[in-house]
């Protein structure tokens, strides 16, 4: 095709789309409302995601330490698990402090003064990991490590945490799933009015002898014309909408306060690329389909 | 520079199209095709532009087979056909000028060649001054002449017109059949399905009759039929 052809084809795109604005918008909306509902899922399930994340930190595992181990033996020590996989975090908790928290847990200060000579609590390691479902498999490990005397973990809460966030992931991939099926069928339908309503104008080119390729180029422009534009008004929509949310959330105080969203930035990087990608894929797979039927004249 | 061979077309609800038609057309010629409605007239123009294919027999058009021919090669056989339509069939949404140039820009032209050809073609048929307006804002015949405008922008060697008067009040109807007369004279061979008899009396062309899918009557400087005139003498 030359590039005059093809100069050309791109303008009756752009022309196309302003001509029947009417419809360009009704596919514009389509496209938006898809794009908004599975920025909404996407949003939802990364958000629970991250939140269950930052609550699994809090199922650590304690590793307490072999009595008589000197400071220079539980340093080596320390430096020996963070090395291990799967391991985020070691916190040194020495014997004193064990005592000191014992103590605060039970607002009892006199238990502190009392054991104070003689305390019965041994030093631990507090371990995170990375993921906690590898939490199993990092236990065995800790166990082999000389110098570490027992291991002690919520294992059953930690259970019912992977369950949850499975159960979670598998519902947000389903819930993606269905509304890109949702949105194509949507966005086709949408797309045939369009060219159904232009139906005579293909037929006319194809009488004047037109080939397929140039009657298909113009409403394919025009199709990723309006995914790209749908997919535009989507990330601003969105990117507005979810700055609003996570500031309502930031004033949020009590049990909550502790966790925080996926940052705006971060999470609507991430929508770009595949707002961009859907809107003009929905768009240009859309009008394919659409006027596929109406070429054979 | 079109041969018919044996051309059948029997459609799916058991209706004759055509019935073993064998015609020459040669290059220039201005050739009436008449009959009543059904009789196979929009048959055989469908079949010379490929809209429907024949079951049996050949349809030769400038030495190409055409019965032979794949899909994707149709838009290049159309290209040397000008099409006129009763119901003009213009494209609404560009105008008078882009509707002509529409059909350069499908076989490539440059916009060199455009700005050049459509005007004159817009002049020979007496519509320049209507180069801005769009279809709508057309009486009947402009939007026929703007059709043959397209139809013969491409220097097209043939010219189908499916009844291109059949929307036409008669004084228009002479001015489209002043167009065609002056296209044909160019060297473009025209083939015209029409039902009205004054013309095809008074032109005095190559007239073939076709009813019930056969050819019926196939007469050189013809009239409509013997019973027009008859009936013309007598009233």
């Amino acid at each position: 095709m030359k590039w005059s052809t093809l100069k050309y084809l791109f303008k009756e795109g752009i022309i196309g789309l302003w001509r029947n604005r009417t419809m360009a918008v009704a596919s514009i909306g389509t496209i938006v409302l898809c794009l908004l509902i599975l920025g909404m899922s996407y949003g939802v399930g990364t958000n629970i995601d991250y939140l269950i994340e930052q609550i699994e930190t809090k199922f650590g595992i304690t590793a307490y330490i072999k009595e008589g181990l000197t400071e220079l033996e539980i340093l080596n020590l320390r430096y020996e698990v963070e090395q291990l996989e799967d391991v985020a975090s070691v916190t040194y908790i020495s014997k004193e402090e064990a005592l000191k928290n014992f103590s605060a847990d039970n607002e009892d200060e006199s238990l502190f003064e009392m054991f104070k000579e003689d305390n019965p609590l041994p030093a631990s390691l507090e371990i995170t990991t990375v993921d906690i479902k590898n939490q199993g498999q990092l236990i065995e490990r800790l166990n082999n490590i000389e110098g570490i005397d027992e291991t002690v973990y919520f294992q059953n809460e930690t259970q019912t945490f992977i369950n949850i966030r499975n159960t979670v992931n598998y519902i947000c991939y389903g819930i993606l799933i269905c509304l890109i099926v949702v949105g194509l069928l949507l966005m086709s339908n949408t797309i045939k009015l369009t060219v159904y309503i232009r139906k005579r104008e293909i037929n006319i080119m194809k009488y004047v002898g037109a080939t397929d390729s140039f009657i298909r180029v113009p409403f394919l422009i025009e199709g990723m014309l309006v995914g790209f534009i749908g997919a535009l008004i989507s990330i601003l929509m969105v990117t507005f909408a979810y700055d609003w949310i996570s500031e309502k959330a930031a004033n949020v105080s009590g049990v909550l306060a502790e966790l925080s969203l996926v940052p705006t930035a971060e999470i609507i990087s991430s929508l770009i690329p595949m707002y961009l990608a859907l809107g003009i894929g929905i768009g240009l797979i859309g009008s394919m389909f659409a006027i596929h039927k109406h070429l054979k004249v | 520079m079109i041969k018919l061979q044996g051309v059948t077309k029997v459609y799916s609800n058991g209706a004759i199209g055509l019935n073993n038609v064998s015609l020459n057309i040669e290059k220039g010629e201005f050739v009436f095709i008449t009959g009543n409605s059904g009789s196979g007239k929009s048959t055989f123009l469908k079949m010379l532009y490929k809209e429907i294919d024949p079951d049996r027999g050949k349809i030769v058009i400038n030495n190409r087979d055409i019965t032979k021919m794949k899909r994707r090669q149709i838009p290049y056989l159309r290209r040397d056909l000008g099409m006129v339509f009763q119901d003009f069939r213009l494209l609404p949404n560009k105008t008078v000028y882009e509707n002509v140039a529409f059909a350069m820009e499908i076989v490539g032209a440059s916009s060199r060649e455009i700005r050049k050809n459509v005007p004159i073609v817009l002049g020979l048929v007496g519509l320049a001054k209507k180069a801005r307006c769009y279809p709508n804002e057309l009486s009947g015949g402009e939007q026929q002449r703007t059709a043959l405008a397209r139809a013969i922008v491409n220097n097209n060697p043939i010219l189908i017109a499916d009844e291109p008067t059949g929307n036409l009040d008669p004084a228009t109807s002479w001015e489209i059949m002043n167009c065609l007369q002056d296209i044909n004279k160019r060297g473009v061979t025209i083939i015209m399905a029409t039902h009205e008899r004054e013309i095809v009396n008074t032109l005095k062309k190559r007239v073939i009759e076709i009813s019930n899918g056969q050819v019926s009557k196939d007469v050189h400087e013809g009239g409509y039929d013997d019973e027009v005139e008859y009936s013309q003498v007598f009233i």
